[in-house]
């Protein structure tokens, strides 16, 4: 116990430079670039049609922040993220629970997954846009689609991976079906279904920027796709820097750190 | 505190690999009266934790018949608390919550049921761990953890698979000793197995010995208690009835 204690001791200040030096290895790469990028578009004297200069960009960011419009398209789309999102979880983590309960409904559902998961996101845009019409509803549903079948399989995946044992000591200390799966199934099969949620996000964040292109009118995919018309390459590269750096930040501040709480906490669930 | 009667009891599975029928457990009838703890001892094979899975509710079995105080076992149930071999703690509750767990089946409440962790974690000197989660346990705390999770749903029956065998040999005779002295407290009625000819001595009232899914002998065990190693190692009883039971289990 002692010595288990000193090591979380030690282990503190380690832990913290560490996050600072993962910060700093993951941030300089892409400072580079950004310095880089002057430099290039001056000593080639790039056409700003080809490639706007930084100059550009930063004015498009401050106009487009003054009369509202980019908070209006990011408004947009983390709405649909946030809808699609939770609508998948909401009917995937039911499912894969059943699935990897009942061998029977995992068999027969299976194949059907593994059919769906190549075709999630994007491919389902063309026929969304007939049933939903142009808008919230056709890319809500292409994000939905993209988290769905991912957090469907992983909640499968989580919910087999719990020992049977663990199920065993449950009901021999008096759990019934329902606290079965609030206390054991749900509980155990968490840290997949976190993981599945960031992988599938991953998926709905793409989905996402080219359904808005396609179907709506606001949104950053449509920020993108309108800029084109008018050759302003500036509006597109500041809609390409926001997308990228907006899904850093939900990946890296949101997802990732939910995923080692649920993981590094229990240790892993198959360790014991 | 109740009996357990287990009656001609059978198991056979088709084993799909080799394409027969395979004989777990062929023929076991075993009374276990109330208060009593009873070894079953027997080499790998034996069919002995088949039987405990049975007992446990886990398995059907495939003829025969179980009865706890009297009632028919039909799957799983609180009154047949079971430790498990390899611990089988919930990974993402604390120990407190951990034993705690029986009594919220129940419907105790928060406060009350801690109450009642705190005590058996008292009991097995576990009171500085109950905040902790099981991977940050060694696998003996874990298993006093296990015991005392079953110990503390206060079930009729007590079934032990092999508790000790995955923990050091040091720590496995602090376990023994611990285990008769809350035993002694408790008074549960046990069914240990175990592979181990000395623990099934040391423990128990009574040690039956399997061989080949039957019943080959039931032993007495009339050692005094309280039991402790460094007494019952230097006992001519203890010395004569292991060696006894350990040509047997190498016979079987």
């Amino acid at each position: 116990m002692a010595t288990a204690e000193l090591g979380a001791a030690r282990l503190g200040p380690s832990r913290a430079m560490r996050r600072v030096v993962g910060a700093v290895t993951f941030l300089l790469p892409l400072l580079c670039l950004f310095l880089l990028w002057p430099v290039v578009t001056t000593a080639f004297d790039v056409n700003p049609r080809v490639f706007p200069g930084v100059g550009m960009v930063w004015a498009a960011l401050v106009e487009s922040v003054r009369d509202g419009s980019l908070f209006a398209h990011i408004g947009a789309s983390l709405g649909r993220v946030l809808v699609g999102t939770a609508l998948g979880i909401l009917v995937a983590v039911p499912l894969g629970i059943a699935m990897g309960v009942s061998s029977g409904i995992s068999t027969f559902l299976t194949p059907l997954f593994r059919f769906f998961s190549v075709l999630a996101g994007i491919a389902w845009i063309p026929i969304a846009t007939l049933w939903f019409g142009y808008g919230f509803g056709a890319i809500t549903f292409v994000i939905f689609n993209a988290v769905f079948f991912i957090v469907t399989y992983n909640t499968l995946l989580g919910v087999s991976a719990i020992p049977m044992r663990l199920r065993h000591a449950a009901a021999s200390l008096g759990a019934g079906r329902r606290a079965m799966l609030t206390e054991v199934l749900l509980p155990g099969a968490l840290p997949n279904i976190v993981t599945g949620i960031r992988t599938g996000l991953g998926f709905a964040w793409r989905g996402l920027i080219a359904a808005e292109m396609i179907a709506t009118n606001v949104g950053l995919g449509y920020m993108l796709f309108v800029a084109r018309d008018f050759y302003r390459t500036e509006v597109i590269v500041l809609g390409m820097i926001v997308i990228g750096a907006l899904w850093l930040l939900i990946d890296r501040l949101l997802l990732a750190p939910l995923e080692r709480a649920t993981i590094e906490r229990w240790g892993l669930v198959t360790r014991s | 505190m109740k009996s357990l009667e287990i009656r001609n009891l059978q198991k056979t599975y088709f084993d799909p690999y080799a394409g027969t029928k395979v004989t777990a457990v062929q023929d076991v009838s075993l009374d276990i009266r109330e208060g009593e703890f009873v070894s079953v001892v027997g080499p790998s094979g034996c069919g002995k934790t088949t039987i405990l899975n049975m007992v446990a509710g886990f398995l059907p079995a495939t003829g025969g018949e179980i009865r706890v105080g009297g009632r028919p076992v039909k799957g799983p149930g609180a009154d047949r608390g079971v430790v498990f071999q390899s611990f089988a703690l919930f990974p993402w509750k604390t120990v407190l919550d951990n034993v705690g767990f029986g009594p919220k089946m129940r419907g105790v409440p928060k406060a009350e049921r801690d109450r009642i962790a705190r005590e058996y974690l008292a009991l097995a000197g576990l009171s500085h761990a109950a905040d902790r989660y099981p991977n940050e346990l060694s696998g003996g705390m874990q298993q006093r953890v296990g015991v005392v999770r079953a110990l503390a749903n206060d079930p009729d029956v007590l079934l032990m698979d092999e508790p000790f065998a995955s923990v050091d040999a040091q720590t496995r005779m602090t376990l023994q000793e611990e285990l008769t002295r809350i035993w002694q407290e408790k008074q549960h009625t046990v069914l240990f197995i175990t592979h181990d000819v000395g623990e099934a001595v040391f423990l128990a009232d009574r040690v039956v010995v399997l061989s080949k899914g039957r019943v080959m002998r039931d032993i007495p065990v009339t050692l005094p208690r309280p039991r402790v190693w460094d007494e019952v190692t230097e006992d001519e009883d203890f010395k004569r009835l292991s060696a006894e039971v350990l040509h047997m289990v190498r016979a079987a």
